[in-house]
């Protein structure tokens, strides 16, 4: 049977394209510091270097996957969706609690500028490797995120492409208002997008394990937003429970 | 040498962030296999331990982090 439209294909859609805004945009931030500090060439070197490096990863892993027999396939991406979200789920509700605080995109911004002017001595060698490096770094580890993400929500039904999608998208538009505004871009509401992508991925993880080890749901994949609601419920509830005073931004 | 230790450490604290949630996330999934295994009648019984299961670390991994911070 086909993964249902709005049970199964939109959140695994949605959660490929929220949790990739997330990583692009942090991503985003350190490219930016690159290319205005040190030049626009190393940056772009070292983030298309590592899109070619995700791509090979992609390409090398892709087919390893249809290799799996599906049962065994969902068991084990379940169990890393669940280690995944459930870590996601944690840190997003004790950002919303106060206890750690907010990801901030113009300090992270900032500490990234005043590393990268420290070392602009290197700033007259013929290519700056230091800083194409930098930003090959930011997004290879960043975009290995997204790949997983890809990967956990979309290889369990047959839904690779729809997700690659959804995080394709996420990244054009995510790289199209960052080079438009031309600076960090502290207003995605990260916390609420993790939040939430944390839920989603928590749902999957428990849907997928369940289906991996024979487990049938009821109501199939109308189980999953049901579980879905369940870990938001218990997320917000927990949050508003531990709920302490803003903590000041930081990275 | 130091990018790919950095790599490594990336893909590590992906799913080992925080180790007490991770171990209990697995331990759940054990103690499901299990009972899937051990009573095949009622499956449905060991899917309500997963769920519940996960829910019940997800509190217990936050709430831990509140109180070690609160001591800090």
């Amino acid at each position: 049977m086909g993964p249902s439209l709005w049970n199964v294909t939109a959140p695994a859609v949605g959660s490929a394209f929220f949790a990739s805004v997330v990583e692009v945009a942090e991503a985003f931030t350190i490219i930016l510091a690159v290319g205005t500090l040190r030049g626009w060439r190393p940056g772009a070197f070292g983030t298309v270097g590592a899109l070619g490096a995700l791509a090979a990863l992609i390409a090398l892993l892709g087919p390893l996957l249809g290799q799996v027999p599906l049962q065994a396939l969902q068991l084990a991406i379940g169990i890393l969706l669940l280690l995944f979200g459930l870590g996601w789920l944690r840190k997003a509700v004790l950002r919303a609690a106060g206890i750690i605080p907010l990801h901030d995109e113009a300090a992270i911004f900032t500490t990234e500028a005043a590393q990268l002017a420290a070392g602009a001595h290197a700033k007259g060698a013929f290519f700056d490797w230091i800083a194409a490096l930098t930003a090959f770094k930011a997004v290879l580890l960043e975009g290995l995120e997204v790949v997983f993400i890809v990967i956990a929500v979309g290889a369990g039904r047959g839904l690779m492409w729809s997700a690659s999608l959804g995080a394709l998208t996420a990244c054009l538009a995510v790289l199209g208002i960052g080079l438009a505004v031309h600076k960090p871009l502290a207003r995605v509401p990260e916390n609420t997008l993790k939040f939430g992508v944390g839920v989603m991925l928590s749902a999957f993880g428990v849907f997928w394990t369940g289906e991996g080890l024979g487990i049938p749901w009821p109501g199939q994949d109308l189980a999953l937003p049901v579980f879905a609601g369940l870990f938001l419920g218990v997320a917000l509830v927990t949050a508003s429970v531990l709920r302490r005073p803003p903590t000041e931004a930081v990275r | 040498m130091s990018l790919l230790r950095e790599i490594a450490a990336e893909l590590c604290s992906m799913f080992m962030a925080d180790g007490w949630l991770a171990l209990g996330t697995l331990i759940v999934v054990a103690v499901t296999a299990l009972l899937v295994g051990t009573w095949p009648a009622h499956p449905l019984a060991a899917g309500v331990v997963l769920l519940v299961g996960c829910l019940v670390i997800l509190v217990t991994a936050a709430d831990r982090e509140a109180k070690r911070g609160a001591a800090e």
